[in-house]
């Protein structure tokens, strides 16, 4: 598959190529990588277990343009040891999101009524298991930085999550994922802290058979998402689809997109308890159980039906 | 007592004032109902005089509405409970000046986060960044955040209670504490790599080994302490030096960003400080370009 920009619109964003995705996400011919495969910083751990090394470490970092926006791009490759996160890795991820503050500080410094479509934004294409076993120390602090540099984002920066990956995005990049101000996915993205096989391998067969593959994608998939608020902006999987439910999120006023997170006030956190309770209330053997407590009469319907009948059809879940 | 694994209620009352410690309060908090996330001790105590927000893990309990959560795991529950204790220390302190906002002491024995379906459907990634969100804010608010490991401080637990403080210290491994994302035999059966070589390997990088060691090498935690009895002066120490660096606007000293910091100076993590120097030189070379 090209990298061209133009042709790369079409194509499924599953199937793309951490690169692939980094630039056609952003306005065509505004990609510009920082710490390419040119650098040839990879992972210094992996050759000592004897591990292949990419030139990239599995991400890919860099900025380009959506409109006149400096957007801060982070797009992992999963294809690479599950896009886990290793010492390189995660340092590639933590500072990119910094430097896009830190422009976001320059910039407003020099001039405090900078309009709003100027100003930086940061979005990571997740596709990832998480924590990289070979360097897990490191990664795990990573995944602490990027927390901590989400927070400094806050009132400042747009974080934007994108989700439509083969990997998903689990372990600790699922709470980073859900710390970010919005998430935009396709039916394909998953999205969840413990993997299927991990339940099972804890909890039994009987908690969750991980070879059900329907279950799994009902457990973690867009659509569920979609339903519980998780997801803000359910698209096609395409790389345009993707890049024009970007476009139209960050045209919006920051304060609107500060209001679609789901955690980080403690008025998202009491909401969420609500939910705890209904999980209580009525404590799912599936997640059609809270498909049709969200309204929907026949959640069966919801599981094969297409994109654009079930944006129309589905109820999301909400609750006083 | 050998160690302190499973006893976070025992380690709170030898840390803080003697009977000092209000369980469910703190600010215009008030949690009365002992079956809301049980394996979550959250309250107000006070250390050395002044008062503190204290947040640990009971692993004596199970939360009866989440049967996966038993011997300190943090559940939905547990996850929001802890968030809102920060929340509301914030809140308690908003007309406060820099240095005189609460410390908040996080007292971490935990073996990991609610692993179930119940928690993937509704989100168990939602709590335990709701927690790691809030305590970011109050160590950005000015409030000093210790964390104190006494017994297990386990991969996406730690990162949910522990590794948002401004200084984290952990009781040495004679007190069988763990600080791990995964045992090396575990490691050894994923990567399918021999474990005895893994062991030799861990003595000249600490990457990926477990234990406390391996952590204060890579700059994870700022101090490990030798007795039981030593604990609380050094917790006292820590939220004053913490206090100072913060009245000195020297926040990057501090928390996640600091630990990086130091894990330069101990040699332990030292290739992303190359790859932050570079990218930010290649970034300084086409900014004019995006910036404008």
């Amino acid at each position: 598959m090209s990298n061209k920009w133009d042709t790369l619109q079409s194509q499924s964003f599953l199937e793309c190529n951490a690169r692939q995705r980094a630039v056609g996400l952003v306005d065509a011919g505004t990609f510009t990588e920082f710490i390419g495969p040119k650098d040839r910083m990879s992972s210094p751990h992996l050759p000592l277990m004897g591990e292949a090394i990419e030139f990239d470490d599995g991400i890919v970092t860099g900025v380009g343009l959506i409109g006149k926006r400096p957007v801060f791009v982070a797009s992992q490759e999963g294809r690479f040891i599950g896009g886990a996160v290793g010492e390189v890795h995660g340092a590639k991820l933590v500072n990119i999101v910094r430097i896009a503050r830190e422009s976001y500080d320059k910039m407003l410094a020099a001039n405090p009524k900078l309009p709003e479509g100027k100003r930086p934004a940061v979005v990571i294409s997740f596709d990832t298991g998480g924590v990289r076993l070979h360097e897990a120390n490191a990664g795990l602090l990573a995944h602490a930085e990027l927390m901590d540099q989400f927070q400094d984002c806050k009132g400042k920066v747009p974080v934007i999550s994108v989700i439509g990956s083969r990997v998903g995005c689990f372990g600790g990049m699922g709470f980073v994922a859900a710390a970010t101000d919005v998430i935009i996915m396709s039916p394909l993205g998953r999205l969840g802290l413990t993997g299927p096989e991990v339940i099972e391998q804890e909890m039994g067969k009987d908690e969750f058979d991980a070879s059900d593959r329907g279950m799994v994608y009902r457990t973690t998939g867009g659509k569920h998402k979609y339903i519980m608020g998780d997801c803000n902006v359910l698209v096609a999987d395409s790389i345009e689809a993707f890049r024009k439910a970007l476009g139209e999120v960050l045209a919006k006023p920051y304060a609107d997109l500060a209001a679609m997170r789901r955690i980080g006030s403690l008025e998202k956190v009491q909401y969420q308890l609500k939910l705890v309770d209904l999980c209580v209330k009525i404590a799912p053997k599936d997640s059609k159980d809270v498909w049709k407590y969200a309204g929907n009469k026949n959640p069966d319907a919801l599981v094969d039906m297409p994109l654009d009948l079930f944006l129309k059809t589905a109820e999301r879940l909400k609750i006083a | 007592m050998d160690n302190l694994i499973g006893q976070g209620r025992a380690a709170i009352g030898m840390i803080v004032d003697p009977d000092s410690f209000k369980e469910g309060v703190v600010g215009d908090l008030n949690i009365t109902d002992p079956e809301f996330g049980p394996g979550a001790v959250i309250g107000t105590a006070m250390l050395k005089g002044e008062t503190c927000t204290v947040i640990a893990n009971d692993a004596m309990t199970v939360n009866p509405k989440f049967p996966v959560v038993y011997a300190g795991i943090i559940g939905m529950e547990e996850g929001y409970k802890m968030a809102l204790a920060v929340y509301n220390s914030i809140k308690a302190d908003k007309d406060r000046p820099l240095g005189k906002k609460r410390p908040i002491l996080l007292i971490v024995d935990t073996p990991g986060n609610g692993p179930g379906k119940q928690e993937e459907i509704f989100g168990m990634n939602k709590a335990t960044g709701a927690y790691q969100l809030a305590l970011a804010e109050a160590r950005k608010e000015g409030h000093p955040i210790v964390a104190m490991v006494v017994g297990r401080a386990i991969s996406g637990a730690f990162l949910c209670h522990g590794l948002q403080a401004d200084h984290i210290l952990s009781l040495s491994a004679e007190f069988s504490t763990q600080i791990h994302v995964m045992p090396i035999t575990s490691i050894s059966r994923i990567t399918k790599l021999d474990i005895e070589w893994l062991q030799e390997l861990a003595k000249s990088n600490p990457v990926f080994a477990a234990g406390p060691n391996f952590f204060f090498k890579l700059g994870g935690v700022e101090e490990i302490i030798d007795s039981i009895e030593a604990m609380r002066d050094r917790i006292v120490a820590h939220v004053a030096q913490v206090r100072v660096l913060k009245l000195a606007g020297k926040n990057d000293e501090l928390g996640p960003w600091g630990r990086g910091t130091l894990g330069v100076e101990r040699g332990g993590r030292k290739t992303r400080a190359k790859v932050i120097e570079v990218m930010n030189e290649e970034f300084a070379a086409v900014a004019d370009r995006y910036l404008k």
